[in-house]
């Protein structure tokens, strides 16, 4: 078998983040190619790429044996690469053929009308070719998801696509559903085709994948037959030695002082939550998006008001009703989504720097420049912010200062509490380091942290403690050593 | 190269609407005799303060992301209430004042009030409270003008202090306690930051609603202001005054460089915003050129003048 | 708040409570018991004279036996020909239009007619025929006005003149009424003329440019009402002009007259206001009873007020 698609050398970057750095990738034809990695590792960019939407800096797509740039997505689809996305995309009032035909339809004749007859017949040949037992004329809505996403593999095929990517097919159909799938795989292969598999489940790859690809920190850790590998040995390639030297342990034992306690929290998205918070201690809120851990820490930070339930300060009942009385509790929250929640994009490092503690600088109504500008400057070495001035709006920082500007800005309210919610979304690896470190200074110094993380690797090498969230409801406290990644998703999704 | 061009970018950013008055004024200078006069430019100061007080004050409102629709019917209810109490004694002068300044703040508060408990956009408030208070600036004066009013509150708008026209004076007093406050003042800061993104602010434990009430508030009172000196300037409390006062404020403050989407604006951009338009009325007149055309050239102006701006980004 | 709305929109307990506000202010309007009712719909009851016009038609109406329904067209003429659809849909014993504009508020007056009801123009004109026209010939008031500045200045003298709203009726015929007669006196020369839009304070802007482009050079201002000529008289009286200029506008409001006397204002020009609106119920009275008027065009002359006769004009108020 020969090489279908070759990725040669690619490396991509974008302000302030290096995506991608000499990524090289062969998939051979009729093979099915499995593509792993943690959020952020650099697959998504990658399939971009492959796919049309981004640019590589450098290197090279050579599909065929010749070299291709793909101006976009309906270029490299008629060059024969398709992608299934994660959210499906389907136009839900139009027939099954229609959206397999979309843009191409048979017309009759000159007249410009679509022939549905000639449309209906096609996307059976189509259907039958993977063996789906759908009637072309069915409207796209009356389908389960996992039919859409069979009828956007057809849509693939009927444009004689060499290649398709699937990102996490399998994240929201059921296993008999799977089963349907990968029997539609296997028909893909013996005719040819090539199939890229995006994939966090590991029995699914091990299923399926002839090949199986590891990337981490925009580098690929390394390709291997899938029957040269076991879970631990992928498990190991996933998550690195590198990220364990990212978390340094404590060094101080944790004197039990009790700094928050919250009983029979009720709201919104959420019932039924009990848990405390100890004096030095990093206590993660692990789950899945939607869980309810953005809610929950909303409403010990006042941000949303809770139906029912108790939050108690240091032996203080406290009643949260804004922001600023939380911090005026001791308590601080670096938001989800600094863009959206968390920085005044049009002002400037200093000004969202000292916005949430600015009466501690000011004298009478007025602003104290001196000492504002001695203290952004303080913080700015503190914690490495790589601005031109303080004067500079947050807005042209990378990813990474921007959160270190917001976690600046919440510390100087001098809290004895603080909340991060993902505070590494979308930055490098080298911020991360930075913001893990600060983490374990903070909590040996005393302060009490709560760490809501999507990225479990993260969630067990510095918390102390998870809570693991599922539904709404607290599934799972997980106590110090021995935290392992299966047991929070087995509480998490169970 | 990067480097000069980053330069030049932040100059714009900083000078362009100088740069746009300049070339205006320059213009003006050149072609137009009389111009450049002592007197006509004491004119020009005299005649852009009321709109100058008005511009400042919507600043507030406009950097917050909001917009005050109701500035020209509030001039004419405070002129109107400031001139009722000025026709009753020979020489009054403070219960005017308190009056006028009195109704522009309970203005403010009212649109505060229905923008941060209601939860109305600004733009529907304040187009309601425009009618409205138009309106009642018709019931208090009977639908007449207000005349006969005391010599010492027609010396506000036509006397002088140690040669300065008095509404120069006012305005001037706007625009530093403004700019001080929008520079230098913990409330300044806030009012930037609920702009600039009012739900970051709101997490970062700033009242959010406390400082729209604040900038209504306080654009409610400059419009009192603009009221009084209005109807003193004119001798007269006139309900039908002020008619689209508000779309030459907003147009100053927008010609000055501030974001109707909120976050960015300076006091000093809307004043030359103000000197702006205030030149070209002035000019138009003095090259007697037919209100027909008039309005085409303000309006080619106001657009360009945003164009420049806006290039600069 | 919004609890005690429930089960009720708010936007229409809201309307609900104007509507409630609006029927109390309403009740003087709905005197019982008077035999005719008189449709009457006025240009602007933002405008002084109109304002006066239509006081005159009140305390005329409150002698007779007859009910006024009056609205506000607000300078609207399309909103004009809706209000006397809706009067016609009343059952109105007659209409009194005070016309928007020429052309656009025909319809109405065609509309009233077309239904059987008299209508009556009061102070300006349509382009369709009314069954009678109370009101001042316009053109006549500017030359009452530009006859006078000649004889102050006798004859010869720098003019500047300040119009109204552009395209208005009263502005077009103020104007001609004026040019022709400048045409008469070639010893009078036009510096300049500018819309201030009948605005007190954008007249005092104008005259305040006027004077840094002309100066000494200015003997006299005709302005087309009496707001804009007082605009103009302050800012010649700061500039300390005002004893080389005379000043004559048009309407004789209660500031004018109050300027003439203290001999400020050099003249104004009265227009009749209260014999307009008296003429106009008079007309529509006659109409209904009669079927006919004595004269379908009455003529209500414009009057020249200077420091001389202002007393006489100052007491009718």
């Amino acid at each position: 078998m020969g090489d279908l698609l070759e990725l040669r050398n690619i490396s991509k970057s974008f302000p302030g983040v290096r995506a991608l750095e000499g990524v090289s990738i062969k998939v051979a034809s009729g093979s099915v190619h499995a593509l792993m990695g943690e959020n952020g590792a650099g697959k998504s960019t990658l399939m971009k790429i492959l796919n049309g939407i981004h640019r590589p800096d450098e290197g090279s797509v050579i599909l065929e044996g010749r070299e291709r740039v793909f101006s976009g997505v309906r270029d490299a689809m008629e060059a024969g690469v398709s992608m299934i996305h994660q959210e499906l995309m389907p136009l839900p009032e139009l027939t099954v053929a229609e959206n397999i035909f979309l843009g191409k339809e048979p017309v009759l004749g000159r007249t410009g009308f679509v022939d549905f007859r000639k449309l209906n017949a096609r996307a059976s040949i189509v259907l039958e070719r993977i063996g789906l037992d759908i009637p072309p004329e069915r409207r796209m809505k009356e389908l389960s998801i996992a039919q859409m996403q069979m009828i956007e593999i057809a849509k693939a095929i009927s444009n004689d696509a060499k290649v398709i990517i699937m990102d996490e097919p399998t994240s929201a159909i059921t296993s008999r559903e799977v089963d349907v799938l990968f029997g539609i795989i296997g028909q893909l292969k013996a005719d040819g085709i090539s199939v890229i598999y995006i994939s966090h489940k590991m029995d699914e790859v091990f299923r399926i994948a002839d090949t199986i690809t590891v990337m981490r920190d925009g580098r690929v850790v390394g390709t291997r037959r899938a029957e040269e590998l076991d879970n631990d040995e992928l498990i190991s390639m996933m998550v690195g030695r590198s990220l364990n030297a990212l978390f340094k342990k404590r060094v101080t034992a944790l004197s039990g002082e009790r700094l928050l306690k919250v009983e029979g929290l009720e709201g919104d998205h959420f019932t039924d939550v009990h848990f405390e918070l100890y004096k030095g201690e990093i206590l993660g809120f692990a789950g899945l998006m939607g869980s309810g851990r953005t809610e929950i820490a909303n409403a010990v930070f006042g941000l949303e008001r809770p139906h029912a339930g108790r939050i108690t300060v240091e032996g203080k009942t406290c009643d949260m009703g804004s922001p600023r009385q939380a911090m005026d509790h001791g308590i601080a929250m670096v938001n989800e989504d600094r863009k959206m929640n968390g920085l005044v994009l049009t002002s400037s490092v200093a000004e969202n720097m000292t916005l949430s503690s600015l009466t501690d600088l000011s004298t009478w109504i007025f602003v104290d420049h001196a000492r504002e500008t001695e203290v952004v400057k303080r913080e700015m070495l503190r914690y490495r912010i790589s601005a031109p001035e303080a004067g500079s709006k947050v807005v042209n920082l990378s990813g990474g200062n921007q959160q270190k500007v917001a976690i600046a800005k919440a510390l100087l309210t001098k809290p004895r509490i603080l909340i991060l919610d993902e505070p590494t979304r979308g930055i490098d690896i080298g911020a991360k380091a930075e913001i893990y470190s600060m983490m374990r200074e903070l909590a040996d110094s005393g302060m009490g942290i709560i760490l809501i993380s999507s990225e479990l690797p993260e969630i067990i090498g510095i918390c102390d403690r998870v809570i693991v969230m599922n539904k709404g409801r607290v599934s799972a406290e997980l106590p110090g050593e021995g935290i392992d990644e299966e047991t929070i998703l087995r509480h998490a999704m169970v | 190269m990067k480097e000069a061009n980053i330069g030049k970018e932040r100059f714009y950013r900083r000078y362009g609407v100088l740069l746009s008055f300049i070339i205006i004024f320059s213009v003006l200078a050149l072609t137009t005799p009389g111009f450049l006069s002592l007197s006509n430019l004491t004119t020009v100061l005299r005649q852009i303060s009321i709109n100058g007080i008005l511009a400042v004050g919507v600043t507030f409102v406009i950097i917050t992301g909001g917009i005050d629709l109701s500035l020209g019917s509030t001039v004419a209810l405070a002129g109107v209430t400031a001139a009722l109490f000025a026709r009753q004694g020979g020489d009054a002068l403070a219960l005017p004042l308190i009056a006028g300044i009195t109704t522009g703040l309970v203005v403010g508060l009212v649109n505060g009030l229905i923008v941060t408990r209601g939860k109305v956009a600004p733009f529907i408030v304040t187009l309601g409270m425009m009618t409205i208070l138009r309106g009642t600036a018709l019931v208090v004066s009977d639908g007449r003008p207000v005349s006969n009013l005391s010599n010492a509150f027609n010396a506000i708008g036509g006397g002088d202090l140690m040669g300065i026209p008095i509404p120069i004076l006012v305005f001037l007093a706007v625009v530093v306690v403004s700019h001080v406050i929008l520079d230098r003042t913990v409330i300044g800061r806030y009012v930037y930051a609920t702009g600039g993104n009012e739900k970051a602010a709101y997490a970062s434990g700033v009242d959010t609603d406390r400082v729209k009430m604040f900038v209504y508030v306080i654009c409610g009172a400059f419009a009192g202001l603009a009221g009084i000196v209005l109807a003193s300037r004119i001798n007269t409390g006139q309900p039908n005054a002020g008619v689209s006062f508000e779309l030459d404020a907003i147009a100053a403050a927008v010609i000055g460089g501030t974001n109707l989407s909120g976050g960015i604006g300076k006091v000093t951009g809307t004043v030359l915003g103000v000197l702006i338009i205030g030149i070209i009325n002035n000019g138009l007149d003095l090259l007697n050129v037919t209100s027909y055309y008039q309005q085409i050239i303000k309006g080619v102006i106001i657009i360009g003048a945003v164009l420049i701006d806006r290039n600069k980004r | 708040m919004r609890k005690y709305f429930n089960g009720l929109h708010p936007a229409a307990s809201l309307l609900l409570l104007s509507l409630a506000f609006a029927f109390g202010c309403n009740t003087k309007a709905r005197q019982a018991g008077k035999p005719y009712r008189i449709g009457v719909t006025m240009l602007s009851l933002q405008s002084e004279f109109v304002v006066n016009v239509k006081d005159a038609m009140e305390k005329y109406a409150s002698n007779d036996s007859v009910e006024l329904l009056i609205v506000d067209a607000e300078r609207n003429a399309d909103k004009q020909v809706q209000q006397v659809e809706s009067f016609i849909a009343r059952g109105v014993d007659a209409i009194i239009l005070n016309p928007c504009e020429v052309e656009a508020s025909s319809p109405a007056v065609d509309r009233a007619r077309k239904a059987g009801i008299p209508v009556v123009n009061v102070n300006s004109e349509t382009k369709s025929t009314p069954d009678a026209f109370v009101g001042s010939n316009d053109e006549e008031s500017a030359e009452i006005a530009i006859e006078h500045i000649a004889k102050l200045t006798g004859g010869n003298g720098n003019v500047l003149m300040i119009e109204g709203y552009i395209g208005q009726a009263a502005q077009i015929k103020r104007t001609s009424g004026a040019e022709r007669t400048l045409a008469k006196h070639p010893g009078l020369k036009v510096l300049a003329k500018q819309s201030a839009e009948w605005d007190r304070a954008k007249a005092m802007s104008l005259m305040e440019n006027w004077i840094q482009v002309h100066g000494d050079r200015i003997d006299a201002v005709f302005a087309q009402n009496d707001e804009m000529g007082l605009g103009a008289l302050q800012a010649l009286e700061q500039a300390g002009l005002k004893n080389k200029v005379k000043v004559v506008s048009i309407d004789a409001i209660r500031d004018a007259l109050g300027a003439v006397k203290e001999k400020r204002l050099d003249a104004t020009v009265y227009q009749d206001a209260q014999g307009q609106g008296q003429g106009a119920v008079q007309a529509a009275l006659a109409l209904i009873r009669t079927g006919k008027v004595e004269k379908t065009q009455v003529l209500i002359p414009f009057q020249l007020v200077t420091s001389e006769n202002v007393d006489a004009y100052l007491n009718r108020r």
